[in-house]
């Protein structure tokens, strides 16, 4: 559709058209909705505070949103490969490119890692008796970034701007030589920013995991979940750093005539090369906090310890470490010559190693044990076989001649589904399922939560298996098109069936959700799972600073062995001073700030990087003269004259 | 489960139609024995997972009996862990040592070729493929390829990354754009094959294709004299 | 529960976030150094030595390693909360790194104007990416200093101690990143 504003002529697609019309329809239904509710006090709440729980819950609900716009990307993707020769709507050609790359990179950035770190901070405060994590402030900074970041890149396809690169941004059609506009100068900005978040995330859950552990608490009597989160916020300080700089890079390749990664001079192959050296390790940064809370379900619902926890420790560990060298494994078929080939493909085996033993160690965790199925462990159930044969999958892809033949397939995209919904997606339905009481108190219904995971299930088996068999007869991942004699039509087309059963499915957790909370039910109790750790112990929702008296821990699973000797825990009230909470509007601020920044950038306005620039700036001064602590150290200074 | 089940039979009985699987080349059935070989061992570690899967989800579940019991405290057993750790490795060599082998054959290295080779310059570009012959000739849609003789495709691209693939001929190579990478094949049967840009390269990336014909060499002499 | 030691204890807290910070923060400049030696020296365009002068790299260098000495005269003051020492110390790293930022800006001038710019060729724009990098932090804690000149009256001492201490460490990373560009970017096409 053209439009004639202001003697420009604007060309938009009817797809825009379509989302406006909505946004503008179902927005003022929705601020109706809220005050009528009146919602803005408890929004305010959340926005400026820096409590974990709020903050994780926050981090959830906006992942959430994202994942349901990724995932009616993920609809159109569908229908437009319903079929051979299909036309479906606006999703040809460019268009289809948008949507994929929106597809994936909202789904990893916005939807994945945040989701887990959400859970992160939701769970890992509570399970290592520590009161809050140990910068409140830089957490709602954290996750100020995350949102900013995810709407700066949510916004780009209201401008008719949707990145358009893919993903992994492969230049040099990433660069503006080959993919001119401000498409992909969202795909930039968006990242930088969350990815800063993502990095703060992480040293804050880093410090919290080693500082603020209750008494007693050693790391060998850490639960497995913050043992993931530990490991995790380690790779993500390494992986995301160079995603930082790759980006810079690019921009400067976009936006002010550098040639890194295309031209006579520049080389397209170190753009994988930095890509990837950070895309591994996230693709670990996504499963191992969903190892975690897997071993944490797994074993309060086989009401048994975890089968060979220092294994298991060490299997993440090892995990961890290994992925950060396995990188070019993504590259097989780039010509790097068969000795870097067959390196790459020898360490990316080996990770098979540490995650046998957890697979194996989990199954033996329910062995003897009394298998209690609600829809926590029905979702770790799910897990099991799923991962496995995402993980199996991920081996053959390992296998360096032989990708050569996947590379590039739907094989590879039936491999990646497999793992990121089997261990991330899955993880974290049952995390939500799980903590859901922790977060609000109320439990979510368990027969809904069932049907729920087995439409979820289904479809996803559906959808993502056909898509083995499609690669293997030669179908190319971002295609929008194939014809009939490609044999590819019945996978296509059973896999589009099944994305519309797991679409079914989050309809009947928004269902559930609202259930929920539409009755005045009573309170779930701190203790709802009869779980084995720390955060079984506090009330439900948590409240701030729930550890105000220390449990002094003596050993693993602390909460059962005092359950079962019907004793309480142990209190301290002499432990080390808990992190400062304060209520503040700042990180708004900056929000603010560095989206008149982003924007500045996208669309090359210098005056507006300018103002956005220092008011980014200003924010770091106005932080430096409202510190929080002061007053706490105020009245230290006068404690310790007395 | 019964999913899990089924994938053996749904592969056996489509294998032989997917093209990965069907190969007409010395380099592709060498690809194929490996993914052959990595899928038997993968099934093997799916079918023992899923034993003990449903041995200890059905054995353990809780029941009106069990309801009240405390399972016994167990720290891990060494025995077993060990077994766990070691039966993978041995996989893990069985499908690295054909791996490395097959990586090092398929990877076209220097002038080790024969001097009969025919080369064939491959350019990638937005939305098209050109081949050139030695003798100067072009082509843009078919890629016309004698049986039995050995081909050594010189590759790059004028612009973007592509992907040269001729699925039962061999794996993919990338078409880069300053640099030059090779792919070495020696066609086995006449035929018409499929090939694809297997390389995400911009809005009709869909649509780079072309038809890979194999003839004899006799056919292969006139036609490329005839052009 | 306020504990005798509640400072030192989120001290320690902070001064161990800031550190895995400053790791990030290596990181990234690792990246950065990575590339610049990939692309240098460029195929085409001045050979970099032909660009480079010895005397500037040589006053920055002596400014900016020296101020990181000055402002152990500060941190001397922290830890005998002597408010006089601190201010000096301040005051007198602060004159430094201002003059290396001159060099610096001098430098880059020079270039740009000269047209060796970031679309040059790719060793330039490496050379601009990294070395800019390193002159925005200096730039930034050249503004972290005034802030915390100002602070000195505000804060109860012990948490500005903890904010100078923190800003002692920035200082000398930023110190020891320059040091690492002198020995990768300049020494070895200055001789
Ligand atoms: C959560 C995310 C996640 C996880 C956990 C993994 C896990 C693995 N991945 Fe995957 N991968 C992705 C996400 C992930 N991957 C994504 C997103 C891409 C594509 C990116 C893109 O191009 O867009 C990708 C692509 C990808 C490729 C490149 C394919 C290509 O583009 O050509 C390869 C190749 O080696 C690979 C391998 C592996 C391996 C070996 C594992 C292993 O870690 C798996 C280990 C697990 C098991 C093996 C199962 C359990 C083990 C046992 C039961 C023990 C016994 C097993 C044996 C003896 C085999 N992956
Ligand atoms: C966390 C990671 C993640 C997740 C969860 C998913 C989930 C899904 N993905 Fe995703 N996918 C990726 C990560 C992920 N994907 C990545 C990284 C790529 C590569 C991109 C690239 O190539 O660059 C990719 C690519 C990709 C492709 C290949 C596109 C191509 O190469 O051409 C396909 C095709 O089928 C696909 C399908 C799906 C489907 C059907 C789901 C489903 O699971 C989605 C289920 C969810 C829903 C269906 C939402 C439910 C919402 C509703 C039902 C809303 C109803 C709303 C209203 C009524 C208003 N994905
Ligand atoms: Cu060329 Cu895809
Ligand atoms: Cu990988």
């Amino acid at each position: 559709m053209e439009i004639n504003l202001f003697g420009k002529l604007i060309l938009l697609p009817t797809d825009v058209i379509a989302a406006w019309v909505l946004m503008i329809i179902t927005g003022p239904l929705v601020l109706y909705w809220l005050t009528k509710k009146r919602a803005w006090p408890v929004i305010w709440d959340y926005a400026t505070s820096t409590h974990h729980r709020k903050i994780g819950t926050v981090y959830i609900i906006f992942s959430i949103l994202f994942f349901f716009r990724a995932g009616v990307d993920a609809l159109f993707i569908r229908l437009q490969l319903i079929t051979p020769e299909n036309q479906f709507w606006v999703f040809q050609g460019d268009k289809y490119n948008e949507i994929f790359t929106t597809h994936g990179t909202m789904m990893i950035f916005f939807v994945a890692t945040p989701l887990l770190i959400g859970l992160m901070n939701v769970a890992v405060p509570l399970q290592i008796g520590a009161n809050d994590l140990a910068f409140p402030y830089l957490n709602l900074v954290s996750v100020y970034l995350f949102v900013t970041g995810g709407m700066i890149f949510f916004a780009a396809f209201f401008f008719n701007a949707a990145p358009n690169a893919g993903w992994t941004a492969y230049a040099p059609l990433s660069t503006s030589t080959f993919t001119a506009g401000p498409n992909n100068n969202y795909y930039i900005l968006g990242l930088q920013v969350s990815g800063l978040g993502t990095i703060f995330a992480a040293i804050n859950m880093l410090v919290t995991i080693l500082r603020l552990r209750a008494p007693g608490l050693k790391l060998t009597r850490m639960p497995l979940f913050p043992w993931a989160s530990l490991i995790t916020s380690f790779l993500i300080l390494v992986a995301f750093p160079v995603l930082a700089i790759a980006l810079l890079l690019l921009q400067f390749d976009r936006q002010f005539g550098s040639q890194f990664f295309m031209g006579e001079l520049g080389h397209p192959v170190y753009w994988q090369h930095l890509f990837w050296i950070f895309g591994h390790p996230e693709v670990y940064i996504l499963a191992l906090p969903a190892f975690g809370i897997f071993s944490d379900i797994i074993s309060a619902f086989s009401r048994k310890n975890v089968f060979g926890y220092t294994s298991m420790v060490a299997a993440l560990a090892l995990i961890g470490l290994l992925g950060l060298m396995v990188w070019a494994h993504h590259m097989f078929t780039v010509g790097l010559g068969p000795f870097a080939n067959t390196f790459f493909a020898i360490t990316t085996m080996m990770i098979a190693i540490p995650t046998g033993i957890k697979v194996f160690n989990w199954l033996f965790t329910m062995r003897k044990g009394v298998i209690r199925i609600q829809t926590p462990m029905l979702f770790a159930l799910g897990f099991i076989p799923t991962f496995v044969m995402g993980g199996v999958t991920g081996v053959m892809l390992a296998s360096a001649a032989a990708d050569m033949q996947y590379h590039d397939t739907y094989f590879v995209v039936a491999h990646f589904h497999y793992v990121i919904i089997g261990s991330t997606v899955l993880g974290s339905f049952a995390g939500i399922y799980y903590w859901y009481p922790k977060i609000t108190g109320k439990m979510l219904d368990d027969k809904l939560g069932k049907w729920h995971f087995w439409l979820f299930l289904i479809g996803f088996h559906l959808t993502f298996f056909p898509q083995h068999l499609a690669g293997l007869n030669g179908m190319p991942r971002r295609v929008y098109d194939y014809t009939w004699e490609d044999g590819v039509f019945v996978y296509n087309f059973i896999s589009s069936i099944g994305a519309f059963m797991m679409g079914a499915s989050m309809l009947i957790v928004l269902w559930n959700v609202y259930k929920t909370h539409r009755k005045k039910e009573e309170n779930a109790g701190a203790d709802p799972w009869d779980g084995r750790t720390l955060e079984w112990s506090v009330p439900s929702p948590s409240p701030e600073h729930p550890f105000e008296k220390m449990p002094v821990i003596s050993r693993r699973d602390p909460l059962w062995w005092a359950k079962l000797e019907k004793k309480e825990l142990p209190h301290t009230e002499n432990h080390r001073a808990s992190p400062v909470s304060v209520k503040t509007v700042q990180p708004m601020f900056l929000s603010v700030a560095l989206t008149i920044m982003s924007f500045g950038f996208i669309y090359g306005w210098i005056w507006m990087q300018i103002l956005g620039g220092a008011a980014a700036l200003a924010s770091f001064v106005i932080r430096a003269f409202n510190d929080e602590r002061k007053p706490a150290y105020e009245r230290e200074e006068m404690d310790n004259e007395q | 489960m019964k999913k899990l089940a089924m994938i053996p039979i749904l592969l056996i009985l489509s294998g032989c139609n997917l093209r990965v699987l069907d190969p007409k080349s010395q380099t592709a059935s060498d690809q194929a024995f490996l993914i052959y070989l990595s899928f038997g061992i993968m099934m093997f570690v799916v079918l023992v997972v899923a034993l003990l899967f449903i041995t200890f989800t059905v054995k353990y579940r809780e029941t009106e009996k069990n309801r009240h019991d405390i399972p016994k405290h167990e720290e891990g057993n060494r025995t077993l862990e060990i077994i766990w750790t070691v039966f993978p490795i041995i996989l893990l060599i069985g499908l690295a040592v054909p791996t490395v082998m097959i990586t090092y054959d398929v990877s076209y290295i220097g002038a080790s070729s024969d001097d009969n080779a025919l080369h064939v310059n491959v350019t990638g570009e937005q939305f098209r493929w050109t081949f050139e012959y030695e003798n100067g000739e072009k082509t843009h849609k078919t890629l016309v390829l004698p049986k039995d003789r050995e081909v050594i495709f010189h590759l790059t691209s004028k612009d973007v990354i592509h992907s040269f693939w001729v699925p039962k001929l061999a794996g993919k190579i990338d078409v880069l754009p300053g640099e030059e990478t090779r792919l070495k094949v020696t066609p086995e049967e006449t035929g018409t094959y499929q090939g694809k840009c297997a390389e995400y390269c911009g809005t009709l990336h869909a649509d780079m294709r072309f038809e890979t014909k194999v003839i004899k060499q006799a056919e292969f002499q006139t036609w490329l004299s005839k052009k | 529960m306020s504990s005798k030691t509640m400072s030192k204890d989120l001290y320690g807290d902070k001064r161990m976030g800031f550190f895995i910070y400053l790791f990030v923060e290596a990181i990234m400049f690792s990246t950065l150094f990575a590339t610049y030696i990939i692309y240098t020296p460029p195929q085409m365009g001045l050979y970099p030595g032909e660009l480079f002068k010895l005397h500037t790299v040589v006053l920055a260098s002596v400014f900016l390693l020296s101020s990181s000495g000055t402002l152990m005269i500060a941190e001397k003051g922290l830890d005998r909360k002597n408010a006089r020492m601190i201010l000096t110390g301040l005051l007198i790293t602060f004159t430094f790194g201002a003059t290396f930022m001159y060099f610096e800006v001098d430098e880059f001038y020079k270039f740009i104007s000269e047209g060796h710019t970031v679309a040059k060729n790719n060793f330039l724009a490496s050379y601009f990416v990294l070395v800019g990098l390193h002159a925005s932090h200096v730039l930034f804690g050249l503004g972290w200093m005034i802030v915390l000149l100002i602070q000195r009256k505000l804060l109860p001492f012990n948490l500005f101690a903890e904010k100078h201490r923190i800003f002692n460490y920035y200082w000398h990373f930023v110190d020891i990143i320059w040091v690492l560009i002198v020995i990768i970017v300049y020494t070895p096409y200055l001789f």
